[in-house]
């Protein structure tokens, strides 16, 4: 290549030339591409700004969740059934320490330093541990529950060494009477998985109390069927948060405030039920008390019980065990849930069929302590001579009523029995009501659809078992409470009602309802004949533990002793002998005063032998406390003695009125003269 | 010329002579802007000095004394030991897979803990210099279009694709844009100039469909589509947009940016230190502090076009180039108008790689400056 010095010095020049033009056009492109910064800057930071301040607002503020307190339960008197204590605990929260996958060496080590300060025991440490890994990153949990204030104030001073522990004030669910209310409040328990999922609505959106450590979800009874209302609605803590959501500053201006939960008022009062549960001891059954002019349910037992608080925290597993698996059943509601055979209690819904359909009250049968039809021999545990009705119903003669349900037939005894409520389900804002069975022959043709015709049939030899309240009937003792009510009440198809009000808004009376499309002379001839039961002027009367001793007051009721097992009809061991779970089944419905009935009681003790002494005596105790809490028949009780009048005191003035004979003096009425004055008896005022 | 003729022999070789040719006004803006970085991390750090504050502004007072040391040196040395220097990086390149120790995935880096050298580093001065070195001895002509022009292809290629393979996308890029840079300096014909670019533009699909490693493409995919994965791969970016939108025109104040205050803006402190200073200063700031990357380019190029040697012009243009594709890139990034490639904002970012480059380079310009008389050798024929 030539050196020549022109051509060398132009070519420097022109190198230099092209650099210089070149670093022109560069810094030109450099000024452009700045321009276009400038240009996107000033579109995000001018004309979307807006919209990018409030996603980083919402970057730095969250709402913490504020738990409302759940609505408490209370009797009708206002005594707190379910209600909330406070509860000191220590919170854990996730994502404050970055670790690896896998690794929970920081979770142990905090569990352990957390350990030091409180106990926690090897059991609940691994609980814990795995409850941690497993919760999402949002998700607090609750190391502790139930701190002493000790352990709280401890808890706290630490916590600035502790990253992620933090100590607070919740509030836990409380049940002061433990087991009486367990099987009508039910209980609230930690929310499961499934629980979510329910909760959980078609667009992925859930309540956030569920997320809550400390929120309990109602599993059972009126906690889980009002437990919307008795949530409440969660209020926010506003608070300033960095990007693992550690809370760096509160801003309390902005909190916004829980709404708590509705209270919750029931119908039934504490000191009843109290008593019921007392009564029944170790017994296993169910009691039920309805205010026959309302329909308010006022006792609902079921006994054995558990003690509803200890599922709050979390029950441990073999307690649960123990409770499942015990025979006596203490986890079923045996007011709503068990269904049992009526036994003789259903007599009394045999005579009103009778005497509906023509069947006169003065009719006698002969009782040589069996009954022939058919093939079959039906046995009577006496040997009851001569009677009409009513005598029949006083000393539960079995032979007599075989009789009478074969002269009604299932149909019309089945019409009769579903009008006083038998075989019914209620509307009481509860769940776990069993219908039960009140058979008729529709029922054993359905029943029966894929057995064949002949099982479909229903055979005559079936009806005098059913006028026994055996064979395939079978009923809760609400439903049984619902009859003796209506019987009680003596005009309207009352209705039971539990919850009283929600939130102040006063629930439906179960007394605005239609009259019974029975004649009420019919029903008052039954309650006349129930009265005698327990007032036992008649030889073998079957109620007689169930005088109250509280003159001049007096109940009125019917026995029942059900088979609990099938031995063939009037065979096999009856009564309170051999195996528990082989003895019979005991009842009594009553209902007091007997001249002014104002309380119907239902009582099933399972496997408790004869009615008149298992059940009797428990309906007579439970019924004490409701008479001698109402002013009115305490008056009475407490009024000095008038003179005796003559008159003979017959219970009602129906339109068959018992022998005299059968009542020489009447000492069931007592010497009161107001029984006669309310016969059928009257709404009280709404 | 004039001027040259004007001094006394040995006159320029006079340190006070030197020290007065340096262009205080570059070391000044560098520092504002450095400044400036210090305040930023301080406030992001919730106002303590450290953990970052504190060592950036000692780095920069490090690097500053080194640039200023670094300008002394005559032209001559730079010119003889540009070809050393980029045969030293180029072989660092090569060792780097076999000695090299990864993190998070790729090898950059070799040496012991306590002293980690990123080979593409160097590489970045390196090519510089060797560009520069080899166009010094070359005419206009064959600078434009010739055969010769595959040897800066050669020194630019090979190390691109060295540093891709580790993978580090960004730098690979920025090496190969400023290595473009240089060569359309140098004189490259418009022809293939934009043949260039069209074949580089052709090229783009097949790469992201073939050579690139999945993270990268999820970036790129990012980048185009943010919000399909908001607390993923795009968390970046997303908060980074929030962080400077929020700001709006005059920012929320020093010390107030929630984003980068409680963490939510990630890499706050080092690729996305621009969307902290963003949030706290809003589009004012913004401009204000692009301005600055803005002066000290212009008084850079200044610089690079009053050298009197082909050589001090087109090193000290390269490095400026690298420069502002490195505030542009960053910026882009942070801003959504390009995909996350992991360049820092220089100066700006804490980090001691980035500082030094570029320190070091500017340690060149200034070096151009002050030796812009200087006689250089012609340079011909030594790589032929």
């Amino acid at each position: 290549m030539s050196l020549e010095p022109s051509i060398f010095f132009d070519e420097v020049n022109e190198r230099q030339g092209v650099f210089h033009r070149r670093t022109f056009i560069l810094g030109g492109f450099a000024g452009l591409g700045t321009l276009a910064l400038i240009g996107r800057l000033t579109d995000l930071q001018v004309i979307e700004a807006a919209r990018y301040q409030s996603l980083s607002n919402s970057n730095q503020f969250n709402f913490r969740l504020r738990p409302p307190p759940r609505g408490r339960v209370l009797d009708r008197n206002g005594v707190e059934l379910a209600s909330n204590r406070p509860n000191f605990r220590v919170l854990y929260r996730k994502g404050e320490a970055k670790t690896a996958k896998g690794d929970h060496s920081h979770v142990e080590a905090m569990i352990d330093k957390v350990a030091a300060l409180i106990p926690i025991t090897d059991q609940k440490r691994a609980s814990l541990l795995r409850e941690i890994v497993n919760a999402p990153k949002a998700t607090p949990i609750a190391l502790a529950n139930d701190l002493s204030w000790d352990e709280f104030t401890r808890i706290n001073v630490r916590a600035p060494e502790l990253p992620g522990v933090s100590a607070d004030m919740s509030d836990s669910r409380v049940y002061p009477f433990g087991g009486a209310f367990a099987h009508v409040i039910g209980y609230v328990a930690k929310v499961s998985a499934e629980d979510v999922a329910k909760e959980t609505g078609p667009d992925g959106k859930q309540d956030r109390l569920l997320l809550d450590p400390g929120f309990r979800i109602g599993k059972q009874g009126v906690e889980k069927s009002l437990d919307h209302p008795l949530r409440g609605v969660p209020g926010g803590q506003k608070v300033e948060v960095d990007s693992i959501g550690r809370v760096i500053r509160e801003d309390p201006a902005g909190d916004i405030h829980a709404i708590p939960g509705k209270d919750v008022v029931l119908t039934l009062d504490a000191d009843i039920q109290n008593r019921a549960l007392e009564v029944f001891g170790e017994d296993s059954g169910g009691a039920v008390m309805m205010d026959v002019r309302t329909g308010d349910v006022l006792c609902m037992l079921s006994a054995p019980s558990f003690d509803a608080n200890h599922f709050v925290s979390g029950i441990p597993g073999p307690e649960y065990r123990a409770l499942a698996d015990y025979e006596r059943k203490p986890l079923l509601d045996k007011a709503l849930t068990g269904t049992y055979p009526p036994g003789s209690t259903f007599k009394t819904m045999v005579a009103l069929t009778a005497l509906e359909n023509g069947f006169d009250p003065k009719h006698t049968f002969t009782c040589g302590g069996s009954f022939a039809f058919g093939n079959h021999v039906f046995k009577c545990d006496k040997h009851h001579g001569t009677l009409d009705l009513h005598q029949a119903i006083v000393t539960s003669c079995d032979v007599y009523f075989y009789q009478t349900a074969l002269f009604c037939g299932p149909d019309k005894l089945a019409g009769i029995a579903r009008h006083f409520g038998l075989g019914q389900i209620f509307d009481i804002g509860i769940p776990g009501q069993k219908a039960g069975v009140v058979p008729d022959q529709a029922w054993k043709a359905k029943r029966f659809a894929k057995q064949g015709k002949e099982a479909q049939r229903w055979w005559p030899g079936e009806t005098p078992s059913m006028g026994i309240g055996q064979g395939y009937t079978n009923i809760n003792a609400l439903q049984s409470c619902v009859m003796v009510a209506r019987l009680a009440n003596g005009k309207k198809a009352l209705n039971p009602r539990l919850i009283r009000s929600i939130g102040g808004i006063e629930q439906p009376r179960g007394s605005n309802v239609p009259d019974l499309p029975v004649n009420p002379d019919h029903i008052a001839f039954v309650r006349a004949a129930m009265a005698d039961v327990v007032a036992a002027t008649v030889a073998n009367a079957t109620g007689r533990q169930a005088q109250l001793g509280l003159d001049p007051i007096m109940m009125a009721g019917k026995t029942g002793t059900a088979q609990a097992h099938n031995y063939g009809a009037g065979h096999g061991a009856h009564g309170a002998q051999g195996a528990w779970s082989l003895r019979d089944h005991a009842w009594f419905v009553a209902f007091a005063p007997a001249d002014d009935p104002r309380y119907a009681i239902s009582v099933i003790v399972e496997h408790g032998g004869f009615g008149g002494e298992a059940a009797a005596p428990k309906a007579r105790e439970i019924m004490r406390v409701a008479l001698l809490k109402d002013p009115e028949v305490r008056a009475r009780i407490e009024r000095p003695m008038p003179m005796p009048k003559i008159d003979p005191g017959v219970p009602l003035d129906g339109a068959a009125p018992p022998p005299p004979e059968d009542l020489p003096g009447a000492p069931a009425q007592g010497p009161s003269g107001q029984q006669l004055q309310n016969p059928v008896v009257p709404d009280p005022p709404a | 010329m004039t001027s040259s003729a004007l001094t006394r022999p040995g006159q320029r070789e006079r340190l006070s002579e030197k020290l007065s040719e340096i262009d205080w006004r570059l070391a000044l803006v560098l520092t504002v802007i450095a400044g400036i970085a210090g305040m930023i991390l301080y406030s992001a750090a919730g106002n303590n000095w450290g953990p970052w504050a504190d060592k950036h502004l000692i780095r920069y007072g490090i690097c500053l004394i080194a640039m200023l040391g670094l300008s002394l040196i005559g032209l001559r040395y730079w010119f003889t030991a540009a070809y050393p220097i980029y045969a030293l990086a180029f072989i660092l390149l090569l060792a780097v897979p076999v000695i090299g120790h990864s993190s998070l995935g790729a090898k950059r880096w070799i040496g012991t803990s306590a002293f980690q050298i990123q080979p593409s580093e160097i590489m970045k001065l390196g090519l510089v210099l060797a560009l520069a070195r080899f166009y010094h001895g070359l005419t206009s002509r064959e600078a434009s279009l010739s055969w010769k022009l595959l040897i800066p292809v050669a020194l630019i290629g090979a190390p691109v694709l060295l540093i891709a393979r580790q993978p580090d996308l960004g730098t690979a890029i920025l090496i190969a844009l400023t290595g473009f840079g240089v060569m359309v300096l140098g004189g490259l014909s418009w022809r293939l100039m934009t043949a260039g670019t069209l074949i580089g533009a052709a090229a783009v699909g097949p790469f992201v469909m073939f050579i690139m490693k999945p993270y990268q493409r999820d970036r790129l995919l990012t980048f185009l589509h943010p919000e399909e994965d908001p607390s993923g791969k795009s968390y970046h970016i997303i908060q980074s947009k929030i962080a400077i939108g929020s700001g709006g025109l005059l920012g929320k104040g020093y010390g107030l940016g929630s984003q980068s205050q409680l963490n939510f803006l990630p890499e706050k402190q080092t690729d996305f230190i621009f969307a902290s200073f963003g949030e706290e200063f809003g589009l004012v700031g913004c401009i204000g502090l692009l301005a600055l990357y803005a002066l000290a380019v212009a008084i850079a190029l200044r610089i690079a076009s009053i050298s009197h040697s082909h050589f001090g012009r087109l090193s000290a243009a390269g490095v400026t180039v690298t420069f502002a594709l490195y505030v542009l890139i960053n910026a882009a990034m942070v801003i959504g108008l390009a995909p996350v490639v992991g360049v820092p904002m220089p100066l700006m970012s804490y980090g001691g790689t980035v500082m030094v480059t570029v320190m070091v380079c500017f340690g060149l310009v200034e070096a151009v400056r002050v030796h812009r008389y200087e006689e250089m050798p012609s340079g011909r024929g030594s790589l032929l």
